[in-house]
């Protein structure tokens, strides 16, 4: 019968942009090849910063000399390289992959690109916490991390809360979160007023993110902190694709929307107060990071991976900056991310307008 | 030649989807008062009525995008509430009246999106996800606009592309919210000849999809429906075929409007037309005036 109707050939029509990958007999991927390719180039970039950063400091190694060191090998230079530089420089990486991607994530939910940690309140309310133990004699560094863990997650579930109207509205979670960011900025202000002097010194350092005197101490926790969530990680970056549709249509597309939104927004709080309790609220690189890191894909969601590999690149150049810009002063790498983000963001957003019918550069 | 539904019908057409006692609410404003409904197999079924009679919102609660303050929907017998929303997804697809697209995604992309209740994590894209894909792109006709974003579409072409999404989705129910608000005279007559095509059998005899569709246009209605459902002020005051339900004296009670019906001079449906337009000549006939064409556009 149906070998009589004559079937016109017709081309199938894929996801543009998309490659399908498969795993086995029955997985299969969608992989969007751009966002492929800037991940590998991300991958280059990020290997050629890190081997700058070993190399120069009071003393410049040779890369050869550095690469040995990563790898293990004997090398002269071990002291400076792999005792001094390499552990300050994987905590970098690794606080800036977390922001990326709590970045990422909170963008995604609040569908707006200005929601970060640093701006909903999370970021505050981790300095709250721990400027106020300073204040009161707590100056522990082994204890201080977790309390501004708890810090900020304890803001962001407030946030939560308060924003929650028989569902999540994006909007009123943005608004309900600058306005508890401001009311807990004043919170720590006023500790550092009431504190002595030294104290306020040193939660100011804090407060800008720094990655001074951190080493394999710090690296571990959040190391493991990101193996332990790296599923759902995963998971995430599946599910993104569909709260970046509005309510009614994912919805409507069979996903549990409230539970989705939670989970997403659980893990880029603790993603963020993890990163905020090991450097401190390095500003600008959950903003930054997810933002670029689209519009280099093109994608139409934040791409996770290149947001985290964008968040470590940002950090750890910026912590070289801040090392060497007014050595032997060293800057509190916060003050350098947006300096080195930012200028870039702009100059992707200037340059989308044309790009993107006409790609003239 | 046209598509004739069995006269003896409504009452006996088997019905997947039902509402038992529906009553609606927003905060506690009720919007839908005890409505019972049953959606014909196969049909199409078109709510018709006045602005904020509540019929996008029954079509809402029909697609579990708004929970019932009373009574309940059911799907095959049971309460929606009780079914997991992705495989109510499975059998219910849904276009809302105003749905918003990720920025600069493309056509075939968010078209594809209408598979997500058919996938897995590490199942993204099957055999089956692409001919659904394929095939519901071919039905809007806009194959040819796969690589573009959505953004740059026109509004018609972009409606088109939010009904392939939910094609694709391959369910045996389609609700759509006003499908054709967007769209011109030609778009409108195109979108709602692809509506009546999916509702028709195939020709291995199987039964063609479910549609259930809000419109403002009580003439469409009549043309398109197989079951024209009539609602004011969340009530449902006639349904049945149009040539049964859509009368003077219903116009009247449910819009407030004089109309003679006449039958479609195309299609033999009934037609609306409202009295004469006012002009200056009837409201104050001593006082005719040159510029009532004008006024009249």
């Amino acid at each position: 019968m149906s070998a009589d109707t004559a079937v016109p050939v017709r081309t199938p029509v894929r996801p543009a942009g998309y490659r399908v990958v498969r795993v086995g007999k029955r997985a299969r991927f969608l992989l969007h090849r751009r966002a492929a390719l800037v991940a590998v180039a991300l991958v280059v970039l990020l290997a050629a910063v890190c081997v700058a950063y070993l190399c120069t400091g009071e003393s410049f190694v040779a890369p050869a000399e550095a690469v040995k060191v990563v790898l293990g090998q004997p090398s002269p230079d071990e002291l400076v390289v792999g005792t001094l530089r390499l552990p300050r420089m994987v905590v970098g990486l690794l606080v800036g992959a977390a922001f990326g991607i709590a970045g990422a994530l909170i963008q995604t939910v609040a569908r707006n690109p200005l929601a970060s940690p640093d701006i909903i309140g999370i970021s505050q309310g981790a300095s709250a916490l721990t400027v106020g133990a300073m204040t009161f004699g707590l100056t522990s560094y082994t204890v201080l991390p977790y309390l501004s863990v708890v810090g900020g997650i304890a803001a962001a579930a407030l946030v939560y809360v308060f924003a929650w109207r028989g569902g999540l509205h994006a909007t009123r979670f943005v608004l309900i979160g600058i306005g508890f960011a401001i009311a807990l900025r004043s919170v720590t202000t006023l500790f550092l007023t009431k504190g002595d002097y030294l104290v306020a010194q040193q939660a100011q350092i804090w407060m800008t993110g720094s990655l001074n005197g951190r080493g394999w101490d710090e690296a571990a926790p959040i190391g493991w902190a990101l193996l332990v969530l790296l599923p759902a990680v995963l998971w995430a970056a599946r599910a993104q694709r569909t709260v970046s549709m509005d309510d009614d249509t994912a919805t409507a597309l069979g996903v549990r929307l409230g539970r989705v939104r939670l989970g997403l927004v659980a893990l880029g709080v603790v993603l963020a107060s993890v990163a905020t309790g090991t450097a401190g609220p390095v500003d600008f690189v959950a903003l930054l990071a997810p933002q670029i890191a689209r519009r280099m894909t093109r994608t139409a969601q934040i791409p996770l991976l290149c947001s985290a590999l964008l968040g470590a690149v940002i950090v750890v150049l910026a912590d070289l900056l801040a090392r060497r810009l007014f050595s032997p002063t060293e800057l509190p790498v916060g003050v350098l991310t947006a300096a080195v983000g930012a200028p870039y963001l702009i100059w992707l957003i200037i340059r989308g307008h044309g790009g993107r019918t006409g790609g003239n550069a | 030649m046209t598509t004739t539904c069995p006269t003896d019908a409504d009452t006996t057409t088997p019905s997947r989807l039902t509402a038992r006692f529906l009553t609606l609410a927003y905060e506690d404003r009720t919007v839908v008062h005890e409505l019972d409904l049953a959606v014909p197999d196969g049909r199409v079924t078109v709510i018709v009525g006045p602005n904020a009679c509540g019929k996008s919102t029954t079509l809402r609660a029909l697609g579990r995008l708004l929970k019932p303050a009373g009574g309940s929907v059911l799907l095959d017998g049971t309460e929606l509430a009780r079914i997991p929303t992705r495989t109510i997804a499975r059998s219910v697809g849904l276009l809302p009246q105003s749905p918003v697209a990720p920025e600069a995604i493309t056509v075939s992309d968010l078209v594809a999106r209408g598979r997500q209740p058919h996938q897995r994590w590490w199942q993204q894209w099957s055999d089956e996800d692409e001919r659904a894909v394929t095939d519901a792109m071919e039905r809007t006709d806009i194959t040819a606009l796969g690589d573009r974003p959505v953004d740059e579409l026109s509004g018609g072409q972009r409606q088109r592309v939010w009904i392939a999404m939910a094609l694709a989705q391959d369910t045996d129910l389609l609700l759509l919210d006003e499908p054709t608000t967007y769209l011109d005279i030609a778009h409108q007559v195109e979108v709602l000849d692809l509506v009546r095509r999916l509702a028709a059998p195939a020709a291995d005899g199987t039964r063609g999809r479910t549609v259930v569709t809000v419109l403002h246009d009580l003439n469409q209605a009549a043309r398109y429906a197989d079951h024209l459902v009539a609602m004011k002020a969340g009530r449902i005051v006639a349904e049945g075929r149009p040539e049964d339900v859509v009368t003077a004296g219903l116009v009247r009670e449910v819009f407030g409007l004089e109309a003679v019906i006449v039958p479609d001079p195309v299609t033999g449906s009934p037609l609306v037309v409202p009295g004469a337009p006012w002009s200056p000549d009837r409201s104050a006939p001593s006082a005719p005036s040159p510029s009532s064409s004008g006024k009249a556009l």
